[in-house]
């Protein structure tokens, strides 16, 4: 076993676990590794849209499951990046309709065949997260800095047993940290008491380049490219720091104020 | 499904009485569709209601994330406001988190798999809320999985607080699994949640298809920037619309002192001048039957918000609905 299949995980929804596959992924094919993204978000499949990739869908994990298919029918491979792979959801079928087992497998052969697999794993602790952590050597737990969204990765951490979990902490307001509204990185690294992998400003750059398709992580000259791609660096075992969360100049703070920006 | 259906036809017209504000579940018999997941029994369908009790509204969205326990929990707080009894029911066995959000968390003793289990009574469960005394509580168990309770646990257990409380708000977990089947199971009615976001509103569209064809789902567009409607970089009202095409009852807009009323367990309907919890009471109205118009958020904005924006390279029109 190669150590490199990574479930992305969270306990809450809406955290941004879709998201931060997908900017995972793109960092990691920037990097030049072979990298598959599989959605086990079966009946509720988003990364296929976050990548703008719905629409090439033919087979999926299901059906590579069943065996009705090849891994490599089922693949989609994302042309604005080499090496970049997208193993899609079934969106008419239900959870159960997949075992643990047959899960393992599929990511299983996945790893033999590429440098990296991301898991984006459904919201929740029922069956869809058993069959996402089934394969998984290590995990990436999503989480935010509100009391709802680290309890449930507190409880996802006790599920994990003994893979290896770092956490990503998304969509941190530094204004709202410094005012004391927000948990900072450091309470929620105390709370957790697990590794930080990366901490991800919000923005609403996030939400747009979502809603089209075109993971930010893919326009290198943008900070948030540079935070994922560091995250992928440290991902795979390197030794950089994690990069700082840039606060608001004075002109963004103004800004703010006057246009009513939340 | 059918079967059921079929084997009591009598039973069904003679004990047929629709609480007053659903129209859409008075006549028409539950239109089963076909499809790939079967769709959930329909409360109507799978038994018959012997009493005039409270409403049993279920608040789900597929997707995660989208605000469904913070709009139940201030929901709750509003209809309790306009005079209602009202008990909030924590479908999130295993990762509840009703209780942190109105702040009860250090309250909760017992959980409605104890009532279910005959371990205690449905009074013994309910926590009172803080400020509220008219709104209640029944937590979720924490350390117990979704599948240990099925559609007519949640049924029996709904019937037993609609015959003590007006309204029902069922807290739904995220995706669309057993959790999500128990907590639909018990309710007769729907509030969907979700936010403009393409994958938000895809889940939606499906919990939407999945819930009882009898079943009336109204929907809330919830965390809307008005200033990125207007960028034209987020999705209006009118977009999710018509992607969705349910009964519009409300349209919330994002507010950074949800996070902040949320973090300490406080509703955000108590903050004077939050337009979230301005939005989120004018919901409660307009569930009590209240026609009360909704307002365009990205309509108006401040004169030096305008200014602002006219002094920004492009700037598409604002889309009204």
């Amino acid at each position: 076993m190669k150590g490199n299949i990574f479930v992305v995980t969270s306990g809450k929804g809406g955290v941004g676990k879709t998201t931060t596959t997908a900017n995972l992924g793109v960092a990691l094919a920037r990097m030049g590794k072979q990298v598959a993204l599989v959605d086990a978000d079966i009946g509720l499949r988003n990364l296929d849209l976050v990548l703008g990739l719905e629409k090439r869908i033919v087979y999926d994990v299901v059906d590579l499951a069943e065996g009705r298919c090849q891994p490599r029918q089922a693949l989609i491979k994302d042309k604005r990046l080499p090496g970049l792979f997208l193993m899609p959801a079934a969106q008419t079928k239900d959870k159960e309709s997949v075992t643990e087992a047959q899960m393992a497998r599929v990511v299983h052969t996945l790893g033999a065949d590429f440098d990296v697999v991301l898991i984006d794993c459904p919201a929740g602790i029922e069956h869809g997260f058993r069959n996402a952590v089934a394969g998984a050597d290590q995990a990436v737990v999503v989480t935010m800095p509100e009391v709802s969204a680290i309890r449930d990765a507190d409880r996802i951490l006790g599920m994990l047993g003994s893979r290896r979990a770092r956490i990503v902490v998304n969509r941190v307001r530094p204004e709202m940290v410094k005012s004391g509204d927000m948990l900072s990185i450091d309470d929620v690294a105390e709370i957790l008491g697990r590794e930080i992998l990366g901490v991800v400003p919000d923005d609403e750059e996030v939400i747009d380049t979502t809603n089209r398709g075109q993971p930010v992580a893919l326009d290198g000259s943008r900070h948030l490219a540079a935070i994922y791609s560091t995250m992928a660096r440290r991902l795979l075992g390197e030794n950089v720091p994690a990069l700082e969360v840039q606060t608001d100049g004075l002109w963004m703070k103004l800004r703010r104020i006057m246009v009513g920006q939340r | 499904m059918n079967n059921d259906l079929r084997e009591q036809p009598e039973e069904r017209l003679a004990l047929q009485s629709p609480p007053p504000t659903l129209e859409a579940q008075t006549e028409t018999p539950p239109q089963q569709q076909a499809g790939p997941a079967p769709r959930i029994r329909a409360r109507g369908a799978a038994r018959e209601r012997t009493h005039t009790g409270g409403r049993a509204i279920v608040v789900t969205s597929g997707k995660g994330g989208v605000g469904k326990t913070t709009v139940t929990a201030n929901l709750g707080a509003a209809l309790a406001d306009a005079g209602k009894r009202v008990v909030v029911v924590d479908a999130d066995v295993g990762l509840r988190n009703l209780d942190v959000v109105m702040g009860l968390e250090n309250r909760v003793r017992l959980h409605s798999l104890d009532v279910i289990e005959e371990r205690c009574t449905l009074d013994e469960a309910l926590v009172r809320d803080r400020i509220r005394r008219s709104l209640m509580l029944l937590p979720a168990a924490q350390n117990r999985d979704k599948d240990e309770i099925d559609p007519e646990d949640m049924l029996d257990l709904v019937d037993e607080l609609q015959e003590k409380f007006d309204i029902v708000l069922i807290d739904c977990p995220a995706g669309i699994e057993q959790g999500f089947r128990n907590a639909v199971g018990g309710a007769q009615e729907a509030i969907v949640v979700t936010t403009p976001e393409v994958s938000a509103v895809r889940d939606a569209d499906r919990v939407a298809g999945l819930l009882p064809g009898d079943m009336p789902a109204r929907l809330i567009i919830n965390r809307v920037r008005p200033r990125l409607v207007r960028k034209g970089t987020m999705m209006s009202v009118d977009d999710v619309l018509d992607i969705l095409r349910l009964d519009l009852v409300g349209v919330v807009p994002d507010d950074r002192e949800v996070i902040v009323a949320t973090n300490r367990g406080n509703p955000v309907i108590d903050i004077s001048g939050s337009p979230t919890g301005a939005a989120i009471r004018r919901i409660a109205a307009r569930l009590l039957g209240e026609d009360v118009p909704i307002p365009d958020l990205t309509a108006h904005e401040p004169w030096f918000a305008r200014m602002i924006g006219s002094l920004r390279p492009s700037r598409p029109s604002a889309k009204g609905s």
